[in-house]
């Protein structure tokens, strides 16, 4: 058989559709992360042990879960309880809450880090726990963290292939569909593998600026 | 009238999904691993056209989704090159070369991190190149790589799931079965995330043990 591209012409607004969708629930889950991710991370950093434990069993659960299981707990389990949400909503809730488990390791990194000097600072300036937290401790916490955010995102990328199995038509599923349109699922699955290569290629090569960008202060430290 | 209660016969069901499973784990990690070190090698030996296109590839492998490579291998191969690839088949093929790409890197990394004055030393007391690759730097890198190495594994060992999607009766596909006929999805999903939690924290574990056992050579023993 011949290696023939053309034939997926007629669906690439098909296939943009979806890569569309995979772009909207990945952005809407890297907000849902990066919020729980930073609630977590307060936790996991906090004085009181319980919290602390409390947060640290949160993320190891769902660190150490296959993403499809905890999705098909989801994805199956909500309407047992009487909640009813569409696919992509439940897909968005289990990426979210698989990437605040890898998000607040970023964040708590990023806050572990900072210089106890600071601290102190902030306090004999007489400023409260809470203003020190929102406004030293995260914006420098979030800033160094950027990076590894990006990874998380990255694999967030990747990870939301899997929304496919639950019918969520992102552009995995776009391309299930195209596959069995065209009968050439070489050709749409070799496409699909280079796209979302290039995808999170784009998307690191934009993380890397925007830590450049946001560490341009701290440019000769950092080097 | 369907049969929807839990039976003793479905523990006998869980615990072959565990197998299937881990027996897959085990030979997809055994041989990821093997041609991700040859890779490693290749690239420290600096062979042309050779090293480069296997960054290439690994680059690919890492940054696109295991489902799509799973989906190229199981339903593209066959349409293409008119095989006949069974599910296991293509498990075993995605996952070890999903796997390799991940080792090589960390390979790389751990014989990058042997310091070149070890190996200008070892150059100068003429050791053969592929002397200073076993006897110098292969010990010091292995103690180097468990740590990441087991963080992979622990990763690959969640990656195995998404074999359930093209059929393998794996343990997640075990509790989409069970799923299906109990409709008890939180019992189902938390038991089949259990098995999952407590496999991961096994071979952390495991990991753990050998990294205190490779690193006791190189820490300080006193004069």
């Amino acid at each position: 058989m011949q290696f023939d591209l053309t034939i997926l012409g007629p669906y690439l607004g098909f296939l943009g559709q979806g890569a569309v969708l995979t772009a909207v629930i990945c952005l809407l889950s890297l907000a849902g992360a990066v919020v729980l991710g930073m609630l977590v991370a307060i936790a996991r950093t906090s004085q009181t042990a319980w919290i602390r434990r409390l947060a640290f069993i949160y993320v190891d659960v769902f660190r150490n879960i296959p993403f499809i299981v905890q999705l098909f707990f989801f994805y199956y389990g909500l309407p047992e309880i009487g909640i009813y949400i569409d696919a992509i909503t439940t897909g968005v809730i289990a990426l979210s809450i698989a990437g605040g488990a890898y998000a607040s390791d970023a964040i708590r990194s990023g806050i572990l880090a900072i210089d106890n000097g600071i601290l102190e600072a902030a306090e004999v300036s007489g400023l409260s726990k809470r203003i020190t937290f929102t406004r030293i401790v995260l914006p420098i916490a979030l800033r160094t963290s950027v990076r590894p955010l990006g990874s998380v995102l990255i694999n967030m990328i990747l990870t939301s292939s899997i929304l496919s199995t639950i019918t969520v038509n992102e552009l995995t599923g776009q391309a299930k569909i195209v596959a069995s349109d065209t009968f050439r699922p070489f050709e749409v699955y070799a496409v699909l593998l280079v796209v979302y290569a290039a995808l999170t290629w784009l998307v690191s090569i934009g993380i890397s600026h925007l830590h450049k960008h946001l560490n341009r202060d701290l440019a000769s430290e950092a080097a | 009238m369907r049969y929807s209660d839990f039976t003793t016969y479905d523990l006998l069901l869980l615990a072959q999904g565990l197998g299937v499973t881990i027996g897959l784990f085990l030979v997809t990690s055994l041989i990821g691993l093997v041609i991700g070190v040859l890779w490693g090698v290749v690239r420290f030996y600096r062979i042309p056209l050779l090293t480069p296109l296997i960054t290439f590839i690994a680059e690919l492998l890492k940054n696109s989704p295991v489902l799509v490579q799973l989906f190229l291998v199981f339903f593209g191969f066959p349409a293409f090159f008119h095989l006949n690839v069974t599910p296991v088949q293509a498990a075993v093929v995605t996952l070890s070369a999903n796997t390799a790409a991940f080792i090589y890197v960390i390979a790389v990394s751990a014989i990058e991190s042997v310091g070149r004055e070890q190996i200008d030393a070892a150059r100068a007391f003429g050791l053969s190149r592929w002397q200073i690759l076993r006897h110098v730097i292969a010990p010091q890198a292995a103690a180097f790589s468990i740590g990441p190495l087991t963080a992979l594994l622990v990763n690959q060992l969640q990656v195995t799931s998404l074999i359930s999607v093209i059929g393998v009766m794996d343990l997640a596909k075990i509790g989409a079965t069970l799923n299906l006929r109990t409709l008890k999805p939180f019992i189902v999903w938390a038991v089949v995330g259990l098995l999952y939690y407590l496999t991961a924290k096994l071979i952390a574990a495991v990991g753990a043990r050998y990294e205190t056992r490779l690193r006791r050579f190189s820490e300080f023993r006193g004069l």
